[in-house]
């Protein structure tokens, strides 16, 4: 309370960020709205805000002209999967440079931290061969493999800050009463670690979510995810703004509820552990 | 530790060094692999396949006197500068603004990190119909009475690189405050009431001593961003495909162009080079300021 706030002060505040996040949030809403109009409605003027037909005949066609269903399938695979290898591979490799520090330890933190910053473009053409040789292109299992890695440097990262936080003298216990390292880090470590395992998990299904680069160019009708979904409709030949809204709502409404529902571990997550 | 130490050094910690192995022998074999067959090939004059004919810097002369690489170059230049400036002073603002303890912050803040959580082909599609000059701000502006009104920054090869910027802004602000936000928190409330014993202004305060109290904070946003930046490709194939003409080519496009579309395999390669020279000469001050100095310490 050192700096005390007047409630005037604060109220001023309030609406000031309010207005600021209505502005950052209107993009988002009109989205949702016009997904539920009809086309005419959609380009209507003026605006129509609330005081509309509202229809669900866009998601309809939306999904006879182009099988969501399969696409939102592919999707929740592709980054349910990677996100689970992942934490899989990620958890000992965290664990290792959370509790049993060696002088290295920083430099391969960083360099692993920097690879997640280089452009993907300069590793798509080897990755690339890899596929075709190994019969990897447009298939899921290619998919959560490629996401994997290149998400790995933040979930080991992030991980490692969440390990941060746990006294070592527990696992210490853990070890002096005999415990194998599987059950340390299995029966001790994860369970005081669920919440930040949980952050992690979350932001790394948003990453790869949202991954366009990777599915847009690895991927063709058979396991193309939702972004490849949303980017089919992007062509401009149609420009049916009520079943794009409806495509695009579709695709970003699963974030949207999920990210609502652990907003503190979203704030952490994105952040990439800096916000606590 | 003492029996620890006398063992030989690869055997010390063997536990943890057999767990840390899966993760550093994928990054290895994917990153530098992948990287270093990309310089590698590079040099080589392959178009559809990879072919291991050495041409030496050819690739590289072709690619600095291309217009379409220049152009990009010099849009991502553009893009990129105003996009840092802006975002972390705008992210900087409204981080201070959020700092006054105002109401339903936590509500608020997951709303600023919405956009951030959506992706990019989302956001370009959304900005693309807001800035149609047929049914976006221009036509609502037109419609209240503002006739000769213009904004159609996506049909106009002069500003259409701001057209783009409006969307990464949108996107990477409320990422970039909530960053600043958590370095504000972290300052020391003893500060603020020593400046306020001084009779020190509030923005002076800001200014001089929470800025450069925070300047690992800056220099995280300033690294994530930039990287961002470099990647640039989603949101332009999203939102303009790269036109109108070439008006708003980024060098990831001309990569995939050449790698798939003109058969110029080499010269692609050539070009993803100079992407990731471009980040690692981001990346090592970086390095050297945020590892180097605490090491020799």
């Amino acid at each position: 309370m050192a700096r005390s706030v007047t409630s005037r002060r604060k109220s001023i505040n309030t609406a000031l960020a309010w207005g600021v996040g209505l502005i950052i949030f209107f993009p988002i809403l009109w989205t949702i709205l016009t997904s539920f109009k009809t086309e005419g409605d959609a380009i209507a003027y003026p605006p129509k805000f609330f005081f509309f037909d509202w229809t669900l005949e866009n998601y309809a066609i939306v999904q006879e002209r182009s099988n969501y269903m399969r696409y939102l399938w592919n999707s929740v695979i592709i980054a349910g999967g990677s996100t689970l290898l992942g934490v899989v591979i990620a958890v000992p490799a965290a664990w290792s440079m959370a509790f049993v520090p060696s002088k290295r330890t920083k430099d391969i933190l960083m360099w692993m931290l920097s690879t997640k910053m280089l452009p993907a473009v300069g590793v798509l053409y080897p990755i690339y061969l890899m596929f075709i040789q190994l019969g990897l292109l447009d298939t899921r299992i290619g998919l959560v493999i490629v996401l994997m890695l290149i998400n790995l440097p933040i979930i080991v990262w992030m991980l490692y800050t969440y390990f941060k936080e746990i006294p070592g003298e527990i696992l210490e216990a853990a070890r002096m009463d005999g415990a194998t390292l599987k059950e340390e880090i299995l029966y001790v470590l994860t369970p005081m670690a669920i919440p930040g395992i949980a952050s992690t998990i979350l932001l790394n299904i948003i990453l790869a979510w949202n991954e366009a680069f990777w599915t847009l160019n690895l991927t063709a009708a058979k396991a193309g995810p939702l972004t490849a979904f949303i980017a089919s409709y992007s062509s401009p030949e149609g420009l049916f703004y009520a079943k794009l809204s409806a495509a695009s709502t579709m695709a970003i409404a699963p974030i949207l509820i999920l990210g609502w529902f652990s907003q503190k571990q979203l704030v952490r997550g994105l952040t990439f552990g800096a916000v606590k | 530790m003492t029996t620890a130490s006398k063992r030989p050094w690869l055997l010390r910690n063997i536990n943890a060094k057999i767990a840390a192995m899966p993760m550093i022998f994928t990054t290895l074999v994917v990153f530098v692999g992948g990287t270093a067959w990309t310089v590698i090939y590079s040099f080589t004059n392959s178009k559809l396949l990879p072919r291991w004919q050495f041409v030496g810097l050819d690739q590289y002369e072709r690619l600095w006197s291309n217009n379409r690489w220049l152009t990009s170059v010099e849009n991502l230049a553009l893009f990129g500068v105003f996009s840092l400036v802006l975002t972390i002073t705008l992210g900087f603002l409204l981080a201070v603004l959020m700092d006054q303890k105002i109401r339903f912050e936590d509500t608020f803040r997951t709303i600023m990190l919405y956009p951030f959580a959506l992706s990019f082909i989302v956001t370009g599609l959304v900005w693309q119909w807001i800035l149609n000059p047929q049914f976006g701000i221009q036509h609502i502006v037109r419609s209240l009475g503002w006739e000769t009104f213009t904004f159609d920054p996506l049909y106009n090869p002069d500003i259409v690189m701001f057209g783009l910027l409006i969307a990464g802004l949108w996107q990477g602000t409320g990422f970039v405050m909530c960053i600043m936000l958590a370095g504000l928190r972290g300052i020391d409330e003893d500060i603020w009431k020593a400046s306020r014993v001084d009779g020190i202004p509030r923005w002076k305060t800001y200014l001089f001593v929470v800025i450069p109290m925070m300047r690992p904070v800056f220099i995280t946003v300033l690294v994530i961003t930039t990287s961002g930046i470099i990647k640039l490709y989603d949101l332009v194939i999203a939102q303009t495909s790269g036109g109108p003409g070439t008006a708003s080519q980024v060098p990831a496009m001309y990569v995939y162009d050449y790698m798939f579309t003109a058969q110029n395999l080499g010269q692609g390669l050539a070009a993803s080079t100079m992407m990731l020279l471009s980040v690692l000469i981001v990346l090592i001050p970086w390095a050297y300021l945020e590892f180097g100095g605490r090491r020799n310490g």
